[in-house]
């Protein structure tokens, strides 16, 4: 019986664990290559073909080094219980060097408001779900080829299948940029987000640029409103380094942010970028904790020790108190006093009769046969 | 070679180990009264889990600190979130619970098991200085790897956020927790070893 609970016991056990095995919860945002490197989903004895459909689109003219807005749709397709989407923009499916970055391209924002080109998100009820890259072309014209991959599961997946979808190259003409075009600087990345409460202003680098203004709104919002822009520069016809001031945000909002450059008779409507709110920075020090975690345990220790200490039962007694000596010592009481021995009690009655009472000695009793003195136990300070 | 953060994942699965083996015997040595076995046999199990508990007590405690120092090493001494700040207080709660669970098997002896107060009061200390430990050990994988044992379980003891106090305030706590220590094994009252008789 016992035997069989412990085997119960261990099987449910491994249930359990088998149950969490690989990524179901996704692996987070993050820079990856093609299949990501080797993952289940790109094992072929552990995978098979995604059933939804990708599909990649633009809008505008694309000029070399400058921001564009990369949709990838993905729709019809199954999903695990907790209808997770791995989506990833890619610049080849070779299997390595397959970042946007590594093919000239750079991100300035990925859909979840960072710079990755492995996203992850839940798909709505919908089914269909876009997710927008706002990228910076690649520095050479010509034709660019972008492509897009995504990662699922589904349910039920009793075999633990792992999903792959991925798209055909969508092909980029990046044209050469007309002399003077202004627009965003190769090495600006848009933040992902800004600290609770912060209202630092943002900054941003441009290319080009002589002037610059910027519309926000936040999520949820249709009506964008305008923000004070300053320039860093002085005196200067073009300037590059520009602070927009944000109103500062609290809680999981977002707020989201239009850049617009200018130069001369070039207006550049950039796409629009995201920006959440972190939470403040842990304000926690190494030496905080240390000094805490060492007083609690001696707090704990001297609480505990304390109430071993009154739960002995050696605790308590007082010093005074020689109850369970006598009681110990019962067994070697010493005899009684002449006369005090415990007798029958005719012999008694018999003793007591005897003795003759004496006014000169008050409190004493004659033993005639014995001829001696007795104490009287009878008597009380002189009253009988 | 190997990483700070690679010795510290050695040393707390020993520790965590020992205090599983401490626990179960600990909560044996105080229920095995209610247990139907004849006399001989429960005298035997009992010195055996005794013995058990209080070896695997005093192993852990001993790699604690260890566990402890690298787990400073693998976060590079610093403090970046309030799971790493819960991982440092639950560690010193362990260490606490651990330490008098020790201190009061090796001042009373295996005779603290026959006074049933006793008995009690050291399997619930076993058993919470367990979950402080375990705990603390959750808060490692949470870190590392977004995931533990405790997310399929009903307890969860509060980590994401953290009660910072200032160092002024922990400092007055740590010097309370000494004089209270001092107090308790100097000043107060001493305890002796329990007859088994």
């Amino acid at each position: 019986m016992s035997r069989a609970l412990v085997l119960a016991s261990v099987v449910a056990l491994l249930m359990v664990s088998s149950s969490s095995v690989a990524n179901p919860g996704g692996n987070g945002d993050s820079d990856r290559d093609y299949t990501c490197g080797g993952s289940c989903h790109g094992d072929p004895s552990m995978s098979l073909p995604s059933d939804g459909t990708i599909s990649i689109s633009q809008e505008g003219d694309v000029f070399a080094g400058h921001a564009v807005a990369v949709h990838v749709n993905v729709a019809g397709m199954s999903l695990s219980g907790n209808r997770l989407l791995g989506t990833f923009i890619l610049g080849s499916i070779d299997g390595n060097s397959d970042h946007p970055e590594d093919h000239g391209w750079h991100v300035i924002q990925d859909p979840n408001g960072g710079s990755s080109n492995y996203v992850e998100t839940v798909v709505p009820s919908s089914g269909s779900v876009t997710l927008t890259w706002v990228l910076l072309a690649p520095q050479e014209s010509g034709v660019h080829n972008l492509f897009a991959q995504t990662h699922h599961g589904s349910e039920p997946n009793y075999e633990g299948i792992a999903y792959m979808g991925v798209s055909r190259g969508y092909s980029i003409d990046v044209m050469p940029v007309p002399e003077g075009l202004p627009g965003l600087s190769s090495d600006w990345t848009a933040p992902a987000y800004r600290t609770s409460g912060n209202d630092d202003p943002l900054r941003i680098g441009t290319v080009n640029t002589t002037s610059v203004s910027v519309q926000w709104m936040l999520e949820g919002e249709w009506s964008p409103h305008d923000a004070e822009v300053s320039s860093q520069c002085q005196e200067m016809e073009v300037c590059n380094s520009w602070e927009a001031q944000l109103p500062s945000t609290m809680g999981d909002t977002r707020i989201q942010y239009q850049i617009t450059v200018l130069n001369g008779s070039f207006s550049m409507d950039l796409p629009w970028l995201t920006m959440g709110t972190g939470p403040a920075p842990f304000e926690g020090d190494i030496w905080d904790a240390r000094v805490q975690s060492f007083a609690f345990a001696c707090l704990v220790l001297s609480f505990i020790v304390s109430l071993q200490v009154r739960l002995s039962p050696r605790d308590g007694k007082d010093e005074l108190d020689q109850t369970q000596e006598v009681i110990d010592s019962e067994g070697e009481a010493p005899p009684p006093p002449p006369g005090m021995e415990e007798g029958p009690q005719a012999d008694d009655e018999e003793y007591w009769s005897r003795l003759v009472h004496s006014e000169d000695n008050p409190g004493w009793l004659w033993d005639p046969v014995e001829e001696e003195w007795v104490a009287d136990p009878n008597f009380q300070g002189g009253e009988q | 070679m190997f990483g700070a953060d690679t010795f510290h994942t050695a040393m707390a699965e020993i520790v965590v180990g020992t205090m599983v083996l401490a626990t179960v015997c600990a909560v044996g040595c105080a229920s095995i009264r209610y247990i139907p076995v004849s006399e001989d046999r429960r005298e035997s199990l009992m010195v055996t889990m005794d013995k058990a508990s209080i070896a695997g007590a005093t192993m852990a405690l001993i790699f604690m600190p260890i566990a402890i120092m690298s787990g400073n090493f693998a976060a590079e001494n610093t403090v970046g979130n309030a799971l790493l700040y819960n991982k440092f207080v639950y560690s010193g709660l362990a260490l606490g619970f651990w330490a008098a669970f020790v201190v009061g098997r090796i001042r009373m002896g295996p005779g603290i098991w026959e006074v049933r107060p006793l008995g009690l009061l050291q399997s619930a200390t076993a058993v919470t200085a367990f979950l402080m430990t375990t705990m603390a050990s959750s808060i490692g994988g949470k870190l590392v790897r977004g995931e533990s044992l405790f997310d399929v379980m009903p307890i969860w003891f509060p980590s994401d956020s953290a009660v910072v106090l200032p160092l002024w305030a922990s400092a007055a706590l740590l010097v309370v927790g000494l004089a209270s220590l001092v107090v308790v094994f100097k000043v107060g009252p001493r305890t002796e070893r329990i007859s088994q008789d």
